[in-house]
């Protein structure tokens, strides 16, 4: 009954964090297999550092508050649960050598890749996302 | 609401945690246990139905009460399984026939709620212990099962049948009704 779900995370505010986190934390709880390649500014989303503290979309950042009283859970949080479920995490290579970025800045557990990498689990995906 | 094993608190988290925390309960049953997932979140109706259908369990349906959801779910349980229902007793006949003569009544519902209120002489057993209780309760007898809307009692008398009890009768719509058109609490004997 297993189903694949491969994602394409190429932005890195908060709301596209949401957007990743949710659907594949709700997709690996639906028993998909389920792999992230976070490329380009989808990098942050898995940062150390940045994913701490997400900006809010410019103009939108009155939502704060709207993100506190619906209990959404936090970023890290996400991330944690999504490792748990067994989400597979590809940062982009390439991203990171034109950022100078090392694994190392990383959350643990991730992958580096390059395109194929993630091309190769998305070829037999049967829902494919970009955010 | 105490039986961990079998009830999910998911009450004032948003999506995706409902769908996150069933899953993980759900991994610790044995297939045909229910488990009962409370929740605010008004999404998660849709979501427990899609998820339940798409891993194999039988959604048996969503009970409203004060704002938290509560839904049920049959672990591993196709679909054609949860069609079976028992008989149902209108609360008015129900009503009528508990003057003629002494019934077994049985509540299904939590402590809390069997406590604020319930029908005169009801045995208490809880949805979550009737499975391990049912030697408490005489196959021969015709037996009342009631709780809030229908939904909990239902299920109950879907465990009953499934163990032998052929007279098994479920009043709908249940105490909802019961405390707004018949005897109030100081009627009880």
């Amino acid at each position: 009954m297993t189903n694949r779900t491969a994602i394409i995370a190429a932005n890195g505010e908060l709301f596209d964090a949401y957007k990743v986190f949710n659907i594949a934390t709700a997709a690996a709880a639906s028993e998909h297999e389920v792999t992230i390649f976070f490329t380009f500014e989808g990098l942050n989303l898995i940062h150390k550092q940045a994913f701490q503290q997400l900006p809010l979309p410019a103009g939108k950042e009155h939502f704060a508050e709207g993100f506190k009283q619906a209990n959404v859970p936090e970023i890290p949080e996400l991330i944690e649960m999504a490792q748990e479920l067994g989400v597979k995490f590809i940062a982009c290579q390439m991203t990171m050598d034109v950022m100078g970025l090392e694994e190392s800045a990383f959350v643990d557990g991730i992958e580096v890749g390059g395109a194929v990498t993630f091309l190769e689990f998305a070829k037999e995906a049967d829902v494919t996302l970009t955010f | 609401m105490i039986e961990t094993a079998h009830i999910v608190d998911a009450k004032g988290l948003a999506c995706p945690m409902p769908i996150v925390r069933t899953r993980k309960a759900m991994k610790e049953l044995v297939p045909g246990d229910v488990l009962e997932v409370l929740a605010t979140d008004k999404g998660s109706t849709a979501d427990i139905k899609a998820w339940a259908a798409g891993s194999g369990h039988a959604y048996l349906g969503t009970e409203t009460e004060e704002n938290v959801l509560h839904h049920f779910i049959k672990k591993d349980s196709a679909q054609a399984e949860v069609k079976k229902e028992i008989p149902v007793i209108d609360l008015a006949a129900f009503v009528k026939k508990m003057q003629e003569e002494q019934l077994t009544i049985v509540d299904v519902r939590e402590q809390q709620e069997f406590d604020a209120e319930h029908v005169p002489g009801a045995l208490h057993i809880p949805l979550n212990e009737v499975e391990a209780r049912m030697d408490e309760l005489n196959k021969e007898e015709t037996i009342y099962l009631i709780c809030q809307t229908g939904r909990r009692s239902g299920i109950a008398g879907i465990r009953l049948a499934e163990n032998g009890f052929n007279n098994v009768l479920n009043v709908v719509p249940g105490m909802t009704d019961w405390t707004k058109q018949t005897m109030k609490r100081g009627n009880e004997s």
